[in-house]
């Protein structure tokens, strides 16, 4: 019987799950409130054609990635997690890739809608 | 019996955990490996209709720039507000959670809610405002205001977007309703926050979309 204690310390030594500091998320969710206010700001400068596009999707990265990394706790997290999510982004530009493959290049392009 | 047996026994004794899992914290990680799981198959439910606006954007490009001008940037800016603002609360509820807070759980979760419902009432507005022009999705739309043939693309690919992920947030509420009847009761503590933590990464998901969504459909004119 004697193991058993000591066995219920060992399973809590394991117990290691991250723990964000309220400054922390506070921190991070002003990022993401200044990044929105920036790419806002951004829409209205009016930046000409391909870069308008560049800096919103940009911008949208980087909170998308500040969210997933530190919010989700993928920072902390399994990296098997991180890689299920990489995973799906691979499969989702595969999607993208090789269907534009198709639509781009088709000879009488538009169809009806 | 042997103490190994009873060493198992010890770290499953805690009445969250089912049988099937060895302890608590496997419990635990495979139930957010499972939620993972799953968000990786809404990334890709989402993707599909990601890939139809670039389709379309791709043989359309004027239209998008000219039809993008009927969301307001405003709503849509403020609308990105909130729901960050509900991602920080929901991380909150689940710091609450680890430090043993019942209140905290009960208020973070209470505020998340009120941030989702706005985010609704003021998409409900949006979508009110569309439907008096006559803008509605395929062969029912009837709006003149934009010079261009097949206008209802974009309107139909921005309701099936803003739809779809106004179903998710309503789907979020109904989940975070449950959470916090739940933890009246007591239900969760540092030991076990399973639902919290994996309702967390579903809301955070939702969040995620949204960050897309905003630039792509309001930031384009």
């Amino acid at each position: 019987m004697s193991t058993a204690p000591h066995s219920s310390e060992a399973t809590h030594s394991e117990h290691h799950h991250h723990v964000s500091s309220a400054t922390f998320i506070w921190l991070i969710g002003t990022a993401l409130f200044v990044l929105t206010a920036i790419t806002v700001g951004v829409h209205f400068i009016h930046i000409p054609a391909p870069w308008n596009i560049i800096v919103a999707i940009g911008v949208a990265v980087v909170k998308a990635f500040l969210v997933v990394a530190f919010f989700m706790n993928l920072y902390w997290d399994s990296k098997f997690n991180s890689l299920l999510l990489v995973m799906s982004i691979v499969f989702l530009v595969l999607l993208f890739g090789i269907t534009l493959l198709d639509t781009l290049f088709r000879a009488d392009p538009i169809p009806a809608f | 019996m042997s103490s190994s047996d009873i060493a198992i026994d010890s770290g499953a004794h805690n009445s969250h955990v089912q049988h099937h899992f060895v302890n608590s914290e496997q419990q635990f990680e495979s139930s957010k490996m499972g939620m993972w799981v799953f968000l990786v198959t809404e990334i890709l439910f989402f993707g599909g209709l990601f890939l139809a606006y670039i389709v379309y954007r791709a043989w359309n490009p004027e239209l998008y720039t000219a039809a993008s001008e009927e969301l307001n940037t405003i709503w849509g800016a403020v609308n990105t507000l909130v729901l960050i603002g509900s991602s920080l609360t929901v991380a909150m509820a689940i710091r609450s959670a680890q430090m043993n807070q019942q209140k905290g759980i009960v208020i973070n979760l209470a505020i998340t809610i009120a941030l989702a419902c706005v985010f609704m009432v003021i998409k409900y507005f949006e979508y009110a405002h569309k439907f008096h022009l006559g803008i509605f999705p395929g062969e029912y739309y009837t709006y003149t205001g934009i010079d261009h043939p097949k206008a209802n693309i974009f309107f139909s690919i921005y309701y099936m977007m803003t739809g779809l992920h106004g179903i998710h947030v309503l789907i979020g509420i109904g989940l975070m309703i449950w959470l916090i009847v739940k933890a009246r009761k007591g239900a969760f503590s540092s030991e076990y926050y399973t639902p919290v933590e994996i309702t967390g990464l579903y809301w955070h998901l939702v969040d995620v979309i949204w960050i897309f969504l905003f630039p792509l459909l309001y930031l384009i004119d």
